[in-house]
């Protein structure tokens, strides 16, 4: 029997053929039927049980036919990026489109960069996930996106920025598919700041990333969107032979935020760290669903999730590790941690192993609770008052993540974003320990 | 400079007291120890003169340089001087030593409107009290206490103190755990910190701290009440006879 269409689904339906982006031409039509067959994910899959994009999608968002005006905000909104001064080359992205005039290239040899948009047929390999609705609907309507290759051997530690700005004006879709290619033996630091105006939108950015032998790539992706984004995010990587990912999102943006990570070893002596943080207040609602596949032998991955919840947010994570039969010394661990500051917050874990292997280490663990109040009371017989000692033990707990960050500069970024976050007038810090 | 008088104290929520009437006077300069079997309610005692939530104190006063000690917040009454060595000190994942002792320092300095200490004087300040207690530079730039053995982290309590200077000092069990030398370590960090202007409460089981910090005065701890007040002798002779007696007497 068919579901009703919700509005949002039929707005989408509708708009087929408001997607650009030339390399993904020859998948459209197949997401655009997948998902007119599935529609919105909803809470009776598993997977979406506590993040129910028919729900919360409750009006249209339309994805947009024509680039939008060039708006004067969007030098502002690029302007709150904190990392200014660390990014060499920026790409801005504004409502799903890019801006030239706001971007600044890069200079370095050994990097190509080009807009989605000017790539043609089958320039880009693009990987569908055919059963994943968001990807379809991601495919279906992509407007434009970053493709970065970073050449064989050539090493950029100078980071890349890409950033995602929403300004707000428009009650839409904005739609973003970025593919990063990291050649053998090369390097590259990859930043993505998602900011955002007030105005309700919806932002599905995707990043496809592909490590050759022996490559690296860090990825630290800010989530500062404005109050009434719903941001939804896919992050596809496969890792070559000896390849190392290290990942770092922290989520303090956004209404409703669902990221998703789908790692897969491809080669062996492959290392995975994924970690983030969520710093969330007012009715935030952030889910984070994240699979990681051994599907060769001798890799290993870590994952790290620090989740700060005031007010009444509510924070998901749900982790996956799955060891193929013939992954053998696979070795895989993931943990989640929330710190609640009251007792209307909220945090669900979900941690699955799903093991075929015999020789392998892995492990998960999931805590959930209050400050301390004996570490509270010990901070404070030094003379430190409650508010401060509460922010530096919120701010510690969290900091635990971004200790996952190797360059220095980034990591301290985020602990100065932490500080703030906890300095807001609101006072995260004046909630805390249970009265 | 410490006035207890008529202290009665419950756990919140229970019926029962743990302490029972306390009466103490405690001048500057002077060395105070309190002596007790388990459960005499020593602990609860420094506690409730740090300041820590919990307990109820349902008749009595505690005034600190004529003011009402029981009124002050946990940090205010850091900030005019009390300090309270932890007999368990508590790991402090994320926070690093000598960013934990600064933040304190100038909590507490600008709580008394005195002036922020530089960077470069502070650290002077800590590196010269850390080299005295043997605590190394690593210790500083670990996490507070975060995988400090039994004796490091009793070191790191005494490096607090030397460093916030307070003028009342409470130790609570600061030997327990302690091998010989380092409670001499220890000890002579206590030791360095006696001045006239200074007082201590030591809170002990065990006469064995008191070889080491002489105190002027020690008192026996028991249900709840100060049985028993003297001189520094009175601690060798529990060491000889125990606490029987004294239980009896407060049952």
């Amino acid at each position: 029997m068919a579901i009703e269409k919700t509005t949002a689904e039929t707005a989408y339906l509708e708009a087929f053929g408001a997607g650009r982006a030339g390399a993904l031409a020859p998948h459209r039509r197949t997401a655009f039927e997948r998902f007119a067959e599935s529609g919105l994910p909803h809470r009776r899959l598993e997977d979406w049980k506590w993040t129910d994009l028919r729900r919360v999608l409750a009006k249209p968002y339309p994805p947009l036919v024509e680039r939008p005006a060039p708006s004067a905000e969007v030098a502002g909104l690029v302007a709150r990026s904190p990392f200014g001064e660390i990014a060499r080359a920026r790409l801005v992205f504004a409502d799903g489109w890019y801006v030239e005039d706001a971007s600044s290239m890069p200079v370095s040899s050994g990097v190509d960069v080009t807009a989605m948009t000017a790539v043609q047929g089958a320039a880009v390999e693009v990987s569908p996930r055919e059963d994943d609705p968001l990807d379809q609907l991601n495919i279906a309507y992509a407007s434009d996106g970053a493709v970065i290759r970073v050449q064989e051997g050539a090493n950029t530690d100078i980071p890349i920025e890409l950033i995602f700005v929403t300004t707000g004006a428009h009650e839409a879709t904005h739609t973003l598919r970025n593919v990063i290619e990291v050649a053998d033996g090369a390097s590259a630091t990859i930043i993505e700041t998602h900011i955002g105006a007030e105005g309700a939108c919806v932002a599905n950015t995707v990043m496809e990333i592909r490590l050759g032998r022996d490559a690296r790539l860090d990825r630290i992706k800010l989530q500062h969107d404005g109050p009434s984004t719903v941001h939804l995010s896919n992050l596809l990587v496969t890792l070559g032979e000896q390849a190392v990912l290290n990942d770092f999102t922290l989520t303090a943006g956004g209404e409703v935020t669902r990221n998703q990570g789908f790692i897969t070893f491809a080669g062996e002596h492959a290392r995975a760290n994924v970690s983030g943080a969520y710093l969330l207040d007012g009715k935030q609602h952030a889910d984070t669903r994240l699979v990681v596949d051994h599907a060769v032998p001798n890799c290993v991955s870590r994952e790290l999730f620090k989740c700060v919840m005031d007010d009444e947010a509510r924070g998901i994570f749900q982790g996956k590790v799955i060891v193929r039969q013939d992954a053998q010394k696979t070795d895989g661990k993931q943990s989640s941690h929330a710190l609640l500051l009251t007792e209307n917050a909220e945090f669900d874990a979900k941690p699955e192993l799903e093991i075929y292997a015999d020789d392998v280490v892995c492990g998960h663990g999931a805590t959930s609770g209050e400050l301390d109040e004996n570490l509270v009371f010990y901070l404070r017989s030094r003379g430190i008052p409650e508010a401060r000692a509460k922010a530096m033990l919120i701010a510690a707990f969290a900091a635990e993540a971004f200790d996952s960050i190797e360059n220095e500069a980034i990591r301290n970024v985020f602990n100065a974003l932490a500080h703030d976050w906890l300095d807001e007038s609101t006072g995260h810090s004046a909630h805390g320990a249970s009265e | 400079m410490l006035k207890i008088e008529n202290l009665h104290v419950r756990v919140e929520d229970e019926e029962r007291e743990i302490l029972r009437g306390i009466d103490l006077e405690v001048g500057a300069g002077e060395v105070h120890a309190i002596m007790g079997p388990n459960g005499s309610g020593k602990s609860t005692l420094s506690y409730i003169l740090a300041g820590r939530d919990g307990y109820e104190i349902t008749d009595g006063s505690v005034t600190y340089n004529g003011e009402d000690l029981l009124d002050m917040e946990p940090d205010e009454r850091a900030a005019s001087g009390v300090f309270l060595a932890f007999q368990y000190p508590i790991e402090i994942p994320g926070v690093a030593t000598m960013q934990f002792l600064k933040v304190a320092l100038s909590s507490q300095r600008k709580a008394r409107g005195e002036g922020e200490l530089s960077t470069p004087d502070f650290m002077r300040l800590v590196r010269g009290k850390a080299e005295q207690l043997k605590v190394n530079q690593d210790m500083l730039k670990r996490p507070v206490n975060v995988g400090f053995s039994g004796g490091e982290k009793k070191r790191a309590e005494i490096l607090q103190m030397a460093v916030l200077e307070p003028s009342l000092c409470v130790l609570d069990e600061t030997d327990s755990g302690l091998d010989i030398d380092a409670l001499r370590i220890v000890a002579d960090g206590v030791n360095a910190l006696r001045s006239p202007d200074r007082a201590m409460v030591v809170i002990t089981h065990y006469q064995r701290l008191l070889e080491y910090i002489v105190p002027d005065h020690v008192h026996v701890l028991s249900r709840g009440r100060i049985v028993r007040s003297g001189g520094k002798e009175l601690a060798l002779e529990l060491e000889k006879d125990g606490y029987a007696a004294y239980e009896e007497q407060a049952a």
